[in-house]
């Protein structure tokens, strides 16, 4: 199941976000060695603003088996502001129809190619139909270039804004690579590429909005 | 903020662009040939790599070396040969011929794949490794006498063969698809087929149709072939799927 949460709701749903940013330090900062902000062993950055909209899968127990934040691309750009040099199309990296979508993580507990693929497709897809909901245009990333091949894979849509760039040192370096910004436009074609990529079935999609006054669990996106 | 980019970034952000416009198979292969000509690569191979007893050729998706080449690496087994094809155990990241060249010591047999691509005027060419859904590997393999192999030149291929050998895929599983809908079925095979639907025995429909039993079983037989399946409940699924009967 996937669940929709915002940064304005912090307090309230501490449980889920004490539990996102654990996760966050143990697989950013000490699996890739990312050098991030962290305190007590909860990774933190400045684009956990009010605004950022966070959506986890969760399993029975309520464990995040997959997450991703996506903040208002006009406020909060890795892209814009760390990465401009990665737009090459002449495009501002800002636009109010545009979020970012960073720190995703995908941890099926199951480990096969199926799982995997269907956990993607579950978190991305519920990226997508919350932006269709909200009217947005695209959402762009920024991605390590060798994992372009997926994103493709998932749906023809993708868009390279550019070529890719050495970030952290460049190849062979540890904790380096090469990295590019990709778009997907959002579409019911892209929503369908990507639910026949994982095999998900459309029939039992069920969005509702949240309304944190008749609910204790926030809003159940996709089952 | 952002900059308009280079020829570069310019022609491989156009060129995915016209590919995603593109749904057939051959104007994919003719985009493909012409914007790798820009950069001096005069041949291309899309593959993927066969698994364990697999018989290369099979996953050759689109090839513009001459075939004598081809026939030759399929005949000789280059595949478990080739410095190129070996080099993937060490790296998911592109790389070229002159790369593994100046890496590696390469032996004296492993140097004849390098001589006899040369025979066919490619003296460098550029490895884009993709790992498929499935988990095997992939090559976008572009070669030439002096191709353009600049750092953004590569950036640009490894994005086009991406790109590439997705299009590419997809268009073959589209002909595959439409392959299989032809041969249609005649009105009597129709009939009998729409009995089979509703679950008739063969001996049931010779008695509605008054003809004789193995007749019937031989109708049967021929839509099965026809539509491809190998028992009764499928070929009453696909005459549905390609519109011959309807329930």
């Amino acid at each position: 199941m996937v669940i929709v949460l915002e940064g304005s709701e912090r307090r309230r749903q501490h449980k889920y976000f004490n539990q996102l940013f654990r996760l966050r330090h143990q697989i950013f900062v000490k699996g890739r060695g990312w050098s991030l902000p962290s305190v007590n062993d909860c990774e933190i950055d400045q684009y956990d603003v009010d605004d950022a909209v966070y959506l986890l899968d969760l399993n029975d127990e309520d464990v995040i088996q997959g997450s991703v934040r996506m903040t208002p691309s006009e406020r909060c750009s890795l892209l814009a502001d760390y990465f401009p040099h990665l737009v090459e199309n002449g495009e501002s990296p800002r636009s109010p129809l545009v979020y970012e979508c960073t720190r995703y993580i995908v941890l099926p507990a199951q480990k096969s190619r199926e799982a995997n693929r269907a956990a993607k497709a579950r978190l991305l897809g519920a990226a997508v139909e919350w932006s269709l909901s909200r009217g947005l245009a695209y959402l762009q990333t920024v991605i390590d270039s060798v994992t372009l091949s997926s994103f493709v894979e998932m749906t023809p849509q993708t868009i390279p804004l550019g070529l890719s760039h050495p970030y952290g040192g460049g190849r062979k370096t540890p904790g380096g690579g090469e990295c590019m910004a990709i778009r997907w436009p959002i579409s019911q074609q892209v929503l369908d590429d990507i639910h026949a990529y994982g095999g998900v079935d459309r029939r039992i999609r069920e969005i509702s909005d949240f309304n944190p006054a008749d609910r204790r669990a926030p809003v159940q996106l996709v089952h | 903020m952002s900059f308009d980019g280079d020829e570069y970034s310019k022609r491989t952000l156009d060129f995915v662009q016209r590919l995603q416009r593109l749904t057939k198979y051959d104007e994919i292969c003719r985009e493909i040939t012409t914007e790798l000509e820009w950069f001096g690569f005069s041949c291309v191979t899309s593959w993927s790599l066969p698994g364990p007893g697999g018989n290369p050729a099979d996953g050759v998706m689109f090839n513009t070396r001459p075939q004598e080449f081809i026939e030759r690496y399929c005949e000789k087994n280059y595949v478990m040969l080739d410095p190129t094809v070996s080099e993937l155990r060490r790296t998911l990241n592109p790389f070229s011929w002159g790369d593994v060249l100046r890496r590696r010591d390469l032996t004296k047999s492993q140097k004849t794949i390098f001589d006899e691509a040369r025979e066919f005027g490619a003296r460098d060419g550029f490895i884009v490794p993709i790992v498929t859904l499935s988990g095997s590997m992939a090559l976008f393999a572009p070669c030439g006498l002096e191709p353009n192999l600049s750092d953004r030149a590569r950036a640009a291929i490894e994005i086009m063969g991406v790109y590439c050998h997705h299009a590419l895929r997809r268009a073959l599983l589209q002909n595959q698809r439409e392959e299989a809908v032809h041969t249609p079925l005649t009105p009597r095979e129709r009939e009998v087929m729409q009995w089979v639907a509703i679950g008739k025995t063969d001996e049931e429909i010779a008695d509605i149709l008054s003809i004789g039993t193995t007749t019937v079983t031989s109708h049967v037989e021929n839509a099965k072939q026809k539509l491809d399946a190998f028992r009764r409940t499928y070929a009453v699924v696909q005459a549905i799927r390609f519109g011959e009967i309807t329930l």
